[in-house]
């Protein structure tokens, strides 16, 4: 318990420092964002006027405290471009985002570890080159441009789906996940070449140790000792990889989103890029590290509890 | 026994060679201008004046080619000497003095490696967009150097990382204690003594960095925010040749493949450097 408490304490003091950084970036460097709300309209009275409404008179430390309050609380503040509350702008934008990556990351552990369990079998085998071959091509493509060669094959080629029609899960829920199986692949495909080469070399570095041994005298056969010892043991670098993946598949769905034309996080995260909308480009940030950081955390407290040894040395 | 031929080291220099003499000599010669537009050529397909056709203004597709990827290599090379040289200066300090300031500085580092690199590029770009850091936009201008100081600070955290725990390490041993005793200072020690002793972690270190950086840059100048025009880039290429995906697929794929092969050759010239 002490470990767990432990950990989502430092987990809390990341996310307050998180933060805190984002917002010493966004206020101290850029110019004034009452001038920036203005625009053109600006006199210097009414830039004082806003600038009071706005509570920027106020010292740095306050008005960040303030942030952090009602940030906590919900309220991300309001967009400069469109007036609009940013919680509103981002509420139906979270869940593509979200489906993307869980669906990413459940065709990444679905294909990787049958594939690294079959490669780490069949060691050196004609089929396990291969692989290894292509693992090594896959892992060189960008996620946007596998995007764009799944349109070119999937899309044009065999008409599985409409390249840019992207269904609302408001209109057909079916019809969203239908289509968002094409970007979480995109996602998901130089990933799963990396989980794939980094399961079989652990496969093959725990098939040559003594347990592995002792299991097989026992009379064990081969699929027991595989499945139930030596893949236990194996999947414990592979958690801790898929929770630093995490962060990736992030990043690459702000990317692939624009392949595919979703209006997910990644593209209002880019227009208010443009747009210098401050608000809305710090309140994205600030969820997107949270829940890399929260994800992160729990992989942690997973491992622990899969893998007793951390738990005690936590402990000591 | 005999050797086993080390096939990735091979195919690896073979193909980093073949891309550094695209680039190379992209310097001094190119086909045809990249930047004049024929209409006449529109889409124009594969032949032996024009290998990889044209694109939708008319312009060569292979020329452009060879300088989009000589300007990845070089917001690459760039992005990976600032993230590296911050990195390595950060790690080694932290790391061979500890103390306080280790701490504090490895904390923002920790918290800065909750951003995936592309977001914390964005956010260094839309700062630097802004009037305030006029002096340092007007240095950089708008167009790769800005991509450049972008990437290379979103990658420090990553270098820093390594770096600092190899210090770790390094510090305790003996030959540090007896450098030590001998009256080297303590600089002398951290960049004369360890930092050759870190150069196996190093490397692999820095080229996986490269390669990410080739991947970053693509992805950035893919979403428009990378490098801007009149600069020809490979990532911007594959978005222009993205709306005309029904009609010249040939266009897409050209520019994509050359940052696959890129990133490959780079790949296994450093696992192969790794298994020897």
């Amino acid at each position: 318990m002490k470990y767990v408490g432990k950990k989502i304490i430092t987990m809390c003091l990341t996310l307050i420092l998180v933060s805190f950084l984002v917002f010493l970036c966004f206020t101290v460097i850029p110019g004034d964002p009452a001038l920036a709300k203005l625009g053109t309209e600006a006199t210097p009275e009414r830039v004082e006027a806003l600038r009071k409404e706005m509570g920027l008179d106020r010292p740095f430390m306050v008005r960040y405290g303030d942030w952090l309050y009602s940030f906590v609380k919900g309220d991300m503040g309001e967009s400069y471009s469109y007036g609009l509350p940013v919680k509103e702008m981002l509420a139906d934008k979270v869940p593509i985002t979200v489906t993307m990556s869980v669906m990413s990351i459940l065709i990444i552990v679905a294909v990787s570890i049958p594939l690294g369990l079959y490669t780490a079998k069949h060691e050196g085998s004609v089929t396990d080159r291969v692989i290894y071959a292509l693992n090594q091509v896959v892992m060189a493509v960008p996620a946007f441009f596998a995007g764009i060669l799944i349109t070119l094959l999937f899309g044009i080629v065999l008409k599985l789906f409409t390249p840019g029609g992207y269904i609302s899960y408001n209109q057909s829920v079916a019809g969203f996940l239908g289509y968002m199986i094409f970007p979480s692949i995109a996602i998901a495909l130089p990933k799963i070449s990396m989980t794939v080469k980094l399961l079989r070399s652990g496969l093959i570095g725990e098939k040559k140790l003594d347990y592995t041994r002792t299991a097989y005298s026992r009379g064990n056969n081969t699929k027991g000792v595989l499945y139930k010892h030596v893949l236990k043991n194996a999947m414990l670098p592979i958690i801790t990889f898929l929770g630093m993946t995490f962060t990736d598949i992030i990043a690459g769905s702000i990317i692939v989103e624009q392949v595919f034309g979703i209006p997910g996080m990644g593209r209002i995260l880019l227009t208010s890029i443009s747009n210098r909308d401050y608000p809305v480009v710090m309140a994205i940030i600030v969820c997107l590290a949270a829940a890399v950081i929260i994800i992160n955390g729990l992989v942690d407290l997973v491992y622990q509890w899969i893998d007793p040894r951390i738990r005690l040395e936590g402990e000591s | 026994m005999k050797r086993k031929k080390n096939f990735n080291l091979i195919i690896g220099t073979v193909l980093t060679g073949l891309m550094l003499l695209l680039i190379v000599t992209g310097l001094f010669f190119l086909p045809y201008d990249p930047e004049t537009m024929d209409i006449e050529l529109k889409f124009a397909g594969m032949s032996p004046a024009h290998p990889f056709g044209c694109d939708n203004y008319g312009r060569d597709v292979f020329t452009r080619v060879m300088v989009g990827a000589r300007t990845t290599l070089l917001v690459a090379l760039g992005t990976v000497g600032i993230g590296a040289g911050a990195g390595i200066l950060i790690g080694a300090f932290t790391g061979y003095f500890g103390g306080w300031v280790d701490e504090v500085v490895m904390r923002i580092i920790d918290a800065l490696f909750a951003f995936p690199s592309i977001l914390l590029a964005l956010v260094v770009i839309s700062l630097l967009g802004n009037g305030k850091l006029g002096v340092i936009s007007l240095l950089l201008g708008s167009g790769k150097y800005q991509v450049i100081l972008a990437l290379g600070i979103a990658f420090i955290p990553s270098f820093a990382r390594v770096v600092r725990s190899e210090y770790l390490k390094q510090r305790e041993m003996d030959y540090v204690k007896n450098a030590r005793i001998m009256g080297c200072g303590h600089l002398r020690i951290m960049f004369v003594h360890i930092l050759p002793n870190i150069m196996p972690v190093l490397i692999p270190t820095v080229m996986i960095g490269f390669n990410n950086a080739v991947l970053s840059e693509a992805g950035m100048s893919y979403l428009g925010i990378g490098v801007q025009p009149p600069d020809a880039s490979l990532g911007r290429m594959l978005s222009e040749a993205q709306t005309y995906l029904f009609s010249q697929p040939s266009y897409a794929l050209f520019p994509g493949l050359t940052i696959v092969l890129l990133v490959l050759g780079f790949s296994l010239l450093a696992d192969g450097l790794e298994e020897r």
